[in-house]
């Protein structure tokens, strides 16, 4: 699951999910529920993400990074995920979606509060994305 | 809440010991009222100040203006000098829409004379002027543009390159719309990606084109000499570098936040990411900072330019020829600059440059007026011209406040206003709106942010800027 926390000027958003992957989809779905993308739609169009990090937070900053990237410069609306594979310092995955025009809403992914730790039962994370 | 200590040390002036708070290397100062004090306190403003206090090399004190706000790192509105070489520079400290800034456009005519045709213009404006962050109208910028000569030399590429504006004009811009450090081979490809088309295109947040008329007068001769009378009609444009400058921020960020350890540097924060002025990665950012920020200049270069076609095109040729650039300020950019003889790098992160009367970076028109600062306020209410003034140089390495600041969050904003509701508010205080989406409107309405008057009284009083004259909106193109 994913909620957005309250920030003066920014978007603050926090995962809670069992798994590490479920982490890495959860933050797609939080970006899809920003841009005003319906998930429960039929994807069309699909794009191969990769991202490389040296520790787990600047890994998940580095998959929206990815993400947003597509987002902006083709207005891909992602859905969901399919094939994510991750390693130590690395994430791979097969996103699906349609091609649109999503809000124009995202700048940045920010380090400024970047977490993402095991906890009892699973994993927790938050990113705050410059908008 | 911040629960830091802070203390009344001067008028106007507070201050959070450089002992609050373990690896503070300086004080934390603020420059605000009491009433808006209580407003910083309540967000997380003080703590990432005080985090800037920790960079290596920060001289003085980290500084914040009466419109800090909780950002990213860095605080809105703070502003950090280093002294090189060990002194460091933190991207975060330029924020990643690098030089964003504004640009102030004088009509030739009183609001009297716009009359009836002030619809119309601002319709002209929006068909002109693309909005957006990205996917379709972002990418509907100047054609022939070459984004390396715009890189290395700012609005000048559009003037050798396409005769879009003026030498005057140039003049008229901080830093002439050049840092000279530029250097477009340091911009990854990404970078270049996301910048192609993008010049003359708004943008979105809080961005806008803003049709205005001068309100009020504080300071006659020197709104003479910035050629402003009260009653005329002025256009503000608010925008930065656009995708490009994004991804230089994102790029260095990263780049920097994988050196902290060979370079000895620990943060409490890993958005303050920095590397030593002297440092390879150091140098390299402030080279493609500094084309990036040359990109934004441009950019504001070509939003003025179709602002003016759009004059052109509803109030008559006459109009366009007698369209006046007042000046053009950066608000989120790194400098080296000299501060009593020493060689600094200021970072202005929402904070602008002040300079007062006689400094030699100002133009001979303004030489006995001071450095011309443009404050927004939100879009139902003023801005302010402001000029620089000597105590900034002694106060805050020649910087004033950049805006209203925000105090609520899009969420909390969203669930007090409605866009639609806005607009007919607006619509009925005389602003005409032309907006992307409703919650777009909604989230920059009024409420969002802080009392601009008082903000700007801070910065007076405090000496820092002085009050050259009010603009209030007459309509309002938001990103």
């Amino acid at each position: 699951m994913f909620y957005w926390a309250p920030h003066t000027s920014e978007l603050e958003l926090h995962i809670e999910a069992a798994g590490e992957h479920e982490v890495f989809i959860d933050a797609l779905l939080g970006v899809a529920e920003l841009l005003g993308v319906d998930v429960r739609r039929e994807p069309d169009v699909c794009r191969r993400l990769r991202a490389q990090a040296g520790d787990r937070p600047a890994l998940l900053a580095a998959w929206l990074e990815e993400l947003i990237f597509v987002v902006e410069t083709e207005g891909f609306e992602p859905v969901g995920v399919r094939e994510l594979r991750l390693e130590d310092e690395s994430a791979e995955a097969l996103v699906v979606g349609s091609l649109g025009e999503p809000p124009p809403l995202i700048k940045a992914v920010t380090y400024h509060g970047l977490t993402f730790a095991a906890v009892e039962g699973g994993y927790r994370a938050s990113v705050v994305l410059d908008v | 809440m911040s629960e830091l200590p802070i203390e009344r040390v001067g008028e106007r002036i507070w201050e959070v010991p450089a002992g609050a708070r373990a690896g503070m290397r300086v004080p934390a100062r603020v420059f605000a009222d009491a009433e808006l004090l209580s407003a910083i306190r309540a967000d997380h403003s003080l703590e990432q100040l005080a985090n800037v206090a920790t960079l290596p090399g920060i001289v003085e004190a980290a500084l914040a203006m009466p419109d800090i706000h909780q950002g990213y790192g860095f605080p809105v509105g703070g502003v950090a000098a280093t002294e090189p070489p060990a002194g460091v520079v933190s991207p975060g400290g330029v924020g990643y829409d690098i030089n964003c800034g504004v640009r102030l456009l004088a009509l030739p005519l009183d609001v009297g004379e716009l009359g009836a045709r002030r619809s119309p213009l601002m319709r002209e404006i929006a068909r002109r002027v693309p909005v957006g962050t990205g996917g379709k109208g972002s990418r509907d910028g100047l054609r022939g543009i070459r984004l390396e000569r715009v890189l290395a030399l700012g609005p000048r590429a559009l003037l050798e390159d396409l005769g879009i504006g003026s030498e005057e004009e140039l003049t008229v811009t901080e830093s002439a719309g050049c840092l000279e450090r530029a250097d477009p081979a340091r911009l990854s490809p990404r970078a270049l990606e996301r910048g192609a088309g993008q010049i003359g295109t708004l943008g979105s947040g809080n961005h806008f084109v803003e049709l205005q008329r001068v309100d009020r007068l504080y300071d006659p001769p020197s709104a003479r000499a910035f050629g402003l009378r009260e009653g005329q009609v002025t256009i503000l444009i608010h925008s930065g570098s656009r995708g490009l400058g994004h991804q230089v921020c994102t790029d260095f960020v990263k780049r920097m936040d994988s050196r902290l350890r060979d370079y000895g540097i620990e943060l409490p924060d890993r958005q303050l990411s920095c590397a030593p002025l002297d440092s390879p990665e150091a140098q390299a950012y402030l080279g493609a900072m500094a084309a990036a920020a040359n990109f934004a200049w441009a950019n504001r270069a070509a939003l003025a330019e179709r602002a003016r076609a759009a004059v052109g095109a509803v109030l008559g040729p006459a109009a366009a020829r007698g369209l006046r650039q007042v000046y053009d300020v950066a608000h989120n950019v790194a400098k080296l600059e000299q501060h009593d003889g020493r060689t600094l790098c200021v970072h202005r992160k929402g904070a602008t440059r002040a300079f007062p009367p006689g400094h030699p970076e100002l133009p001979g028109a303004y030489q006995d007026a001071g450095q011309p600062v443009f404050i927004p306020g939100s879009m139902g209410t003023a801005s302010f011209v402001l000029a620089g003034r000597p105590r900034a140089l002694e106060l805050s390495f020649g910087t004033t406040c950049h805006g209203a600041g925000r105090r609520l969050s899009r969420t909390a904003v969203r669930k007090q206003v409605r866009g639609e509701v806005l607009r007919d508010r607006l619509e009925e205080q005389g602003i005409a709106v032309q907006a992307g989406s409703a919650r777009g409107l909604a989230e920059e309405a009024p409420e969002a942010y802080k009392d601009v008057e008082r903000v700007v009284d801070v910065v007076h009083a405090a000496g820092l800027a002085a009050k050259v004259a009010r603009l209030r909106p007459i309509g309002v193109i938001k990103g």
